[in-house]
């Protein structure tokens, strides 16, 4: 009786409140249907989905969109690699261009140990900022500020700041480029990923003599890593060493004759199976 | 009292120097000219090293209509020409100048006192490009554009800006009262350039007291109008100055011409006369070494590259509790990263301080207090513009007023959360300038 | 010279010497007067229940600021102003682990649940009043009357009901030998630090004085109070109190001068704090004259600032009307 009396009114009015909000649902979603075409949704679907925007589209569905409208095999999504640019080829029915991955690339070895103090900068901690107010907390005028702007811009975690100098996680980083112009001394820069990658991780522009007052770790153009090369893959420009990628056969001679403290050429492992080899 | 409406704060006068008369100081051992110290392009150096160079020959061309030429500010040798920090905090090129004792001119420069009626305007006008005077103030925009409006706008005021509201500062202030008279005539030649339809102004803080005597002695009988201004922080600026003397309100986007002013500062309108009249181009200014961290403070006219090792050496000692070096004023200039750094056209002072704030300096949330608001010359909500830049809101930032700023640094002065609002709003400056020329590419 | 180690930092380069501690210290001291007068008034109790509510809110706050981690902000001085206002806020019979309880509330209910000083919405002193009122209505609504130089701590006073309480539930006729000298000096019942007039008005003048606070807030509350019950007066003198005992009774002076102008919870613009003030003064009105509750400053301070993300809202608005307008010209 008591149950009945609770019951039968809780029930009744809230099961015809459902039923009126059902029937408004179902309405609208039938008048404000909107067509997608299911190919997109698919491509949608592979696609990571992080908007980061290295595809050069804004966001990830916009380059589903134009993938399925275009059929263009030579986008590609570099966040995704090649597993990615094949499911998309599978699911298109056609055969992707092999994506290139990226990496980004610190060109400086400038931390608090290797790079000489100018000033202690004591304004607002963020790179841009710090230009505002002078060159920068290192001699150095080109090297890496160490107040990380950059590491905002990256959606993968993959930059930390360590000792005064950004480091790049290479499991993590997608070569999305957007740290690229959150630089505003340019020391970032994307580099094809390699089993074994020289690079010259310097990027100052002085003559020898300031660099070397500078900085343990500066590249003085000294000529001796391009004389030694085999391959011509490495030039100075602007008092600047820099490797070739296309040229560079990983020989390992360059590193060798680095005259500087700090040997500001560096070998990096890009893949993991390397890196996973070199482990055992 | 006149004054600019809107806003405005009174920081500590510390004019420590007011009293010292200008002192020359000797050609140091070396001189290190930049090519950028102006507005705009940095100069094209003519020079190479081993060269030698007469006092006042052009070692600088200027390179594009916004820049300006450059002078050796003395005769010797060159002995490079290379990047060297230059007082803005960035490294610049610059032409290093070993002084051979002599300080000869160059030919054709310093002659006899000639009277500036007989020169044409267009002659005039191409005197001051020539001579490379740029605006002494701070900004350093060149002075020959700034005199050569568009036809369209019709100059009616035009405004000598003897403010120097800075704390500190007194280079303005001494130059007032030991050459009124080079003063005078220097606004006189640009009066002249509008056909002497333009009424004149000399506006002056009442801190000031003896300039005004001494200006008004000399530019009353030429129907000059010296102004006595109510001690406020900016009225230097020249929105503000424009705003106190005639009530006129430049607003967003607009500049003084558009206002029908024209606002010139006192170093230049004594570099305009020697310009003209002595044929000497702009190779020394007078800057106000000051603070309370040197031990003997003094105005000294120095020659445009002296480094400001030099000019500390020539002023006494350092105490050990210096922490900053500013180049400018407190309120608007910049802190040095080194004393290297040499002294350019737009250098006004050199002060010597310990600055305790920046040790403990941390910044606290905004307590909304609205004390930013309330002082504000511009109108503007700092607090609001600092916390989008902080949130990195860029297009939100600019419907907020983000370039009607004029970084007086007013905000910050007052804030007691301490926190760096005109930072922030530089911050936000830069990056949506950077977003803009990335949209443009 | 070589040894000077140079420090860069962005322009300006000279501060003004105001920081959140000097103003928070400078309220403190403001409130000092008040202080003195409660005990005074209520004796030693009274005492002890100001430096519990201070003691307790600095602790929450350091605890607040550990459970957060964020740096220690316990000694910046808002704690002990909120501790302070809260302590004068309540009857001086009120249990000690009754203002323990309010200033929880008052620190981590209303202040670090929202991030902290600059970030809550409320005023927390108030919340933790209205809070305990609301909870403990006896005990937050027999005041105690006043015993002037009773040294001793005694708990056990003779308690009495409010003047505003007494016009509430009794009319006005119950009053009787009440004047308003006695709320000028503070010789009522009342909260520890509301009752004397004069010493708030003394706090006020120091504050206006070192430009803390400004007279928009406080002179648009108390004038829209006094119009609004003036015109009550004029109507019908036999029902209504007259303008002059409202200003005085009640936490009137210690909410316009002390509570309203809390920086962090008004308006920032002078339009906004026109509004703000006005508001709290008739919500003040209409509580004392028709609400359920004999006393209403404290509700209508905190409706009031409920609004104030709008009010400042506006004038953002207004802002962006001007430069938007003046960018499409361009």
């Amino acid at each position: 009786m008591i149950i009945s009396e609770a019951f039968i009114p809780a029930v009744t009015s809230l099961g015809a409140v459902a039923l009126a909000l059902g029937v408004i649902i179902h309405y609208v979603s039938k008048k404000f249907h909107v067509e997608e075409d299911p190919t997109v949704m698919l491509v949608n679907e592979i696609l990571p989905g992080v908007n980061c925007g290295a595809c050069g589209y804004p966001s990830c569905g916009q380059f589903a969109e134009v993938l399925v409208e275009t059929r263009d095999s030579s986008m590609s999504c570099p966040v995704g690699g090649s597993d990615l640019a094949a499911k998309l080829g599978k699911t298109l029915g056609i055969t992707m261009a092999e994506p290139k991955p990226q990496i980004a690339v610190v060109l400086c070895q400038g931390n608090n140990d290797n790079a000489r103090q100018t000033a202690e900068y004591l304004g607002i901690q963020d790179c841009w900022a710090a230009t505002q107010a002078f060159a920068g907390p290192k001699h150095c005028r080109y090297s890496c500020l160490g107040l990380g702007s950059c590491i905002a811009f990256c959606d993968f975690d993959a930059m930390r700041l360590e000792n005064g100098l950004i480091v790049i996680d290479k499991d993590l980083c997608t070569g999305c480029e957007a740290c690229i112009s959150a630089c505003p001394t340019g020391v970032l820069v994307m580099q094809e990923k390699k089993a074994e990658r020289y690079v010259i991780a310097c990027n100052s522009h002085d003559k020898g003599g300031p660099t070397k007052k500078a900085c343990d770790a500066g590249c003085i153009a000294c000529q001796k890593c391009v004389k030694v090369c085999e391959d011509d893959a490495i030039v100075i420009d602007n008092f600047l060493a820099q490797i070739i990628q296309e040229k560079c056969t990983s020989c390992g001679k360059c590193i060798e004759v680095c005259p500087a403290k700090v040997n500001c050429i560096r070998l990096e492992h890009d893949l993991e199976e390397v890196k996973q080899k070199n482990a055992s | 009292m006149k004054t600019f409406k809107i806003g405005g704060i009174h920081p500590p006068e510390r004019k420590l120097t007011e009293s010292s008369a200008i002192e020359v100081m000797p050609v140091p051992a070396e001189l290190v000219i930049s090519m950028n110290q102006h507005l705009g392009k940095p100069a094209k150096p003519l020079v190479k090293m081993g060269e030698q160079v007469k006092k006042g020959q052009l070692i600088g061309e200027a390179d594009g209509f916004i820049s300006a030429n450059v002078h050796a500010s003395t005769s010797g040798k060159v002995k490079g020409v290379k990047p060297h920090p230059h007082p803005g905090g960035q490294y610049a090129m610059a032409v290093f100048i070993t002084p051979d004792g002599k300080d000869e001119w160059a030919e054709g420069l310093d002659t006899e006192p000639a009277d500036w009626r007989s020169f044409s305007q267009e002659e005039i006008i191409a005197k001051v490009k020539d001579a490379g005077i740029v605006g002494m103030g701070g900004a350093g925009f060149p002075t020959n554009v700034k005199l050569s409006p568009p036809p369209d706008k019709s100059i009616d005021t035009i405004i000598l800006n003897g403010a120097e509201c800075e704390p500190f500062l007194t280079a303005d202030h001494r130059l007032m009262v030991e050459s009124p008279a080079k003063v005078v005539a220097g606004l006189e030649i640009i009066s002249s350039l509008f056909k002497g339809e333009a009424k004149a102004w000399i506006g002056i803080e009442s801190n000031k007291q003896d300039a005004i005597d001494a200006l008004k002695k000399h530019a009353s009988p030429k129907g000059i109008e010296v102004v006595s201004l109510k001690t406020k922080y900016p009225q230097g600026a020249e929105k503000q100055l424009i705003n106190a003397i005639t009530g006129r309100t430049i607003g967003q986007g607009e500049l003084p011409f558009d206002k029908g002013c024209l606002v010139q500062n006192i170093g230049t309108a004594v570099a305009v006369y020697e310009a003209v009249c002595l044929n000497r181009p702009l190779i020394e200014r007078v800057v106000t070494v000051s603070g309370m961290e040197i031990s003997s403070r003094k105005n000294v006219l120095a020659r445009i590259g002296t480094s400001f090792k030099d000019i500390a050496g020539f002023c006494g000692d350092i105490s050990e509790k210096t922490n900053q070096v500013i180049c400018g004023g407190p309120m608007m200039g910049k802190a040095l990263f080194t004393l290297d750094a040499p002294v350019v056209k737009t250098t006004s002072g050199l002060l010597f301080i310990n600055n305790s704030a920046v040790e403990k300096s941390r910044e606290r949330t905004c307590i909304r207090c609205g004390k930013c608001v309330d002082v504000c010359p511009q109108s503007l909500e700092p607090w609001l513009l600092a916390n989008t830049a902080q949130l990195r809101k860029f297009d939100e930032i600019l419907d907020l007023g983000l370039m009607n700023c004029t970084e007086c640094g007013s905000c910050t002065f007052v804030c007691p959360s301490k926190r760096e609002l005109v930072h922030w709003i530089k911050y936000a400056k830069v990056l949506v300038n950077n977003r803009q020329k990335r949209k443009s590419a | 010279m070589e040894s000077v180690k140079l420090k860069v930092s962005y322009a300006p380069f000279v501060r003004s010497s105001d920081s959140i501690e000097s103003v928070m210290y400078n309220v403190a001291l403001a409130l000092a007067p008040a202080t003195v007068m409660s005990v005074y008034l209520f004796g030693m109790y009274a005492l002890v229940l100001n430096v519990v509510a201070i003691l307790s809110c600095i602790g929450f706050e350091w605890l607040m600021d550990k459970a957060r981690k964020k740096p220690a902000s316990c000694l910046d001085g808002s704690a002990l102003v909120t501790g302070l206002l809260l302590a004068l806020n309540v009857p001086a019979n009120l249990p000690l682990w009754m203002i323990v309880v309010g200033s929880f509330i008052a620190i981590a209910a209303t202040k670090h649940v929202f991030g902290g000083l600059g970030y809550n919405i409320f005023n927390p002193a108030l919340v933790a009043r209205v809070f305990l009122l609301i909870s403990f209505p006896a005990a937050m609504t027999s005041w105690p009357v006043p015993a002037p130089f009773s040294l001793g701590l005694n708990v056990d006073m003779q308690t009495a009901a409010s003047p505003l309480g007494i016009l509430k539930t009794d009319g006005l006729e119950a009053l009787g030998s009440f004047t308003l000298m006695d709320g000028f000096y503070g010789t009522m019942n009342g909260s520890l630090g509301e009752t004397s007039a004069i010493a708030l008005l003394a706090g006020a003048a120091w504050l206006l004085y070192k430009r803390y606070i400004t007279l928009t807030i406080p002179l648009t509350l108390i004038g829209s109070v006094f119009l609004f019950t003036g015109i009550f007066f004029l109507i019908d003198p036999g029902t209504y109190a007259s303008p002059l005992f409202h200003m005085v009774t009640g936490g009137l002076i210690i909410g316009a001068f002390f509570m309203a102008t809390d920086m962090v919870t008004s308006p920032i613009s002078m339009r906004g704090q026109l509004i703000f003030g006005l508001g709290c003064g008739l919500l003040t009105a209409i509580i004392r004259l028709w609400g359920g509750y004999p006393e209403g400053v404290s509700f209508a301070i905190l409706i009031m600032n409920g609004f104030v993300p709008l009010l400042d809202r506006w004038d953002q608005n207004d802002q962006k009307a001007k430069y938007q307008k003046k960018s499409e010209k361009a």
